[in-house]
């Protein structure tokens, strides 16, 4: 058995390691179970190398929503880890995610946000590829190419893709289990999101760029209420919550797979629009209703960089609740583009729906008064993380917190719930899950 | 011409001061240049395809505000506990290309240039924001207030940490 590199007491140069010394230092310093998650691994490039490699080339990464492109014709461009994406509703009315790179030269095929096409035209050569990726017409082809030319084998690179929900999801990795398996029991708590009624989005994405670790927002989401009290302390002194402790009533569950959430109930009011009652009942289980009823927010991570939120507030006086749900798109060691989508009742009243869109951009979103403080947080952990001392010291971050808690099991839904989500379990999960991931063979 | 002329000059002067409000974080006297029943909103740019449509979306709005809601966000700003500016960024708004597009004696419709820069904490890189404004500006007891602002971002993806900040 061969000495640690902390035993040593040599300086753990990443650059120097090889892969397996890279995988074998982080087993041995993250230790998720006992609370400990270094500095280093929230800025270090090698470990974000090794994040692009064995996650985002490995797991199933949300693209978009399919009320986004209801038509045939319809394409948005997507980030899926670091390539640029199209997801298409084809012409023969099939969903298709293209690797948007032409495959004659590389150029980027389509440089749009979103549209309607039937083909994208290359701006380099010309090269024509229908919205099905299948490659259709080449300038001067007889002349250029002679016979020698297969356009059936230059089709855009097609990427396994399914869907739950709406919820459009690609991965590059063919072995990957299936899109429903990976979800696993996330999904009962993606139907309040998703399923409780006819959801539609409210808009192309919001973007905007934080120099930040893409798991800070993953890890904020899957465990963290407690930051509420302090980080977003300002909202309870403006009364649009009760008070400081208000988010700690409810459930923190974690479902497998590094997917987790946090359940804020009860709520005394109901949140959602009355007249659509009968609709979330005809949709949802009795047991999911009976949960959707008394909601007052719920914080969901589908590893690895996504969440979804419903979050309610008194508004306007009336309680008004507002779906959205994001991306924390890795642009770097220490960068995230945050996308985010607002999502709503499509059978909900005209003035709801305002009034819903309304309260998400003045809470969340690039303006929120929520959003804004996190921000922060997430800037100058990512910048605290860096440095040669952490990674002298293995300086590590405390996330011990609710480990002497049991899970309780008269929750209704699945997952392992503790009561009370003032808890860092599902952030010792998630990084659980995201160890076996980057250090996998 | 010169009642134009004067318009003009009056219209800039008061871009100028709205700007130095805020580049001086005097937020409720910011307030109070609004309309009671103001609308200010921020479109979202995106990038397309057609060239003769607008290439951005009042689908996605990044600030959807009234005066009730404008008013929380000064009130956050000056609680304790509003992180994202504490200590404040420093901005400096230069506003420019004024140019009135209707007017009568009580309503005036303008567009103008905002180069917001930004400066956080110890960065020294500079958040930049630049884009149009559309404001309608409406006259009450011979003061001139803000009715509509519409701003309209040059980023699809913006490239400051957020918008704690007023454009």
């Amino acid at each position: 058995m061969t000495l640690s590199i902390i035993d040593t007491g040599k300086f753990p140069r990443l650059e120097d390691m090889t892969k397996s010394e890279l995988i074998q230092h982080l087993k041995e310093t993250v230790k998720p179970e006992e609370g400990i998650i270094p500095a280093y691994i929230f800025s270090h490039p090698k470990v974000y190398e090794l994040e692009m490699e064995k996650i985002f080339l490995k797991s199933w990464l949300f693209l978009a929503h399919k009320s986004e492109i209801p038509n045939k014709g319809d394409f948005v461009t997507r980030q899926m880890g670091e390539h640029s994406v199209i997801v298409t509703h084809g012409s023969d009315g099939d969903i298709h995610v293209l690797l948007n790179v032409c495959t004659h030269r590389g150029m980027k095929l389509c440089r749009m946000d979103h549209g309607n096409e039937k083909s994208f035209v290359c701006p380099y050569h010309g090269f024509n590829f229908k919205n099905t990726g299948d490659l259709a017409g080449v300038p001067f082809q007889k002349e250029v190419y002679g016979d020698t030319l297969d356009k059936s084998k230059m089709g855009l690179k097609e990427i396994r893709h399914d869907e739950y929900a709406g919820l459009i999801f690609a991965t590059f990795n063919e072995e990957a289990v299936p899109l429903d398996e990976y979800l696993g029991d996330i999904k009962w708590y993606l139907d309040l999101a998703f399923n409780r009624a006819e959801m539609e989005v409210q808009g192309p994405p919001m973007k905007w760029v934080v120099n930040a670790s893409w798991k800070l927002g993953s890890d904020n989401t899957i465990s963290d209420s407690y930051h509420t009290l302090v980080s977003h302390g300002s909202i309870a002194k403006l009364g649009l919550v009760p008070s400081g402790d208000y988010s700690k009533y409810g459930y923190q569950i974690y479902t497998g797979n590094g997917h987790g959430l946090n359940l804020g109930m009860p709520n005394p009011h109901f949140a959602f629009p009355e007249e659509l009652t009968e609709e979330y009942k005809e949709r949802l289980s009795p047991e999911q209703w009976g949960v959707l009823e008394k909601l007052k927010n719920m914080i969901v991570c589908v590893s690895p960089h996504m969440m979804i939120l419903i979050s309610s507030m008194d508004f306007k006086g009336k309680q008004v609740s507002n779906t959205s749900f994001r991306l924390w798109q890795p642009k770097g060691p220490d960068k995230i583009e945050i996308t985010q989508w607002q999502i709503v009742e499509k059978n909900a009243t005209k003035e709801w729906k305002e009034l819903s869109n309304q309260t998400n951009s003045l809470t969340f979103g690039a303006s929120g008064i929520f959003e804004q403080d996190d921000s922060e947080n997430w800037t100058d952990i990512t910048q605290n993380s860096k440095g040669a001392y952490h990674l002298q010291e293995n300086t590590f971050f405390n996330y011990t917190q609710g480990m002497h808690k049991k899970p309780v099991d008269d929750f209704v839904g699945p997952g392992i719930a503790y009561e009370n989500k003032f808890n860092e379990a599902n952030a010792r999960a998630f990084f659980r899950n995201w160890l076996d991931q980057v250090t996998a063979e | 011409m010169k009642e134009v002329i004067e318009l003009q000059y009056e219209i800039e002067q008061w871009l100028y001061h709205e700007a130095h409000l805020l580049d001086n974080l005097l937020f409720d006297d910011w307030l109070e240049l609004f309309d009671e029943d103001c609308r200010y909103r921020m479109p979202l740019r995106v990038n397309l395809q057609e060239k003769d449509v607008p290439d951005f979306t009042d689908d996605t709005l990044l600030f959807d505000d009234d005066m009730e809601t404008l008013t929380l966000r000064v009130d956050r700003l000056k609680t304790d506990l509003a992180w994202a500016e504490t200590p404040p960024s420093r901005t400096r708004r230069n506003v420019g290309n004024v140019r009135i597009q209707e007017y009568n004696e009580n309503q005036v419709t303008v567009k103008s240039n905002l180069l917001l820069y930004r400066s956080r904490s110890t960065e020294i890189g500079a958040e930049l924001v630049s884009g149009e404004r559309t404001d309608r500006l409406v006259k009450r007891s011979g003061k001139w207030r803000l009715q509509e602002r519409t701003f309209i971002a040059d980023q699809t993806t913006l490239g400051t940490r957020n918008l704690a900040i007023f454009v």
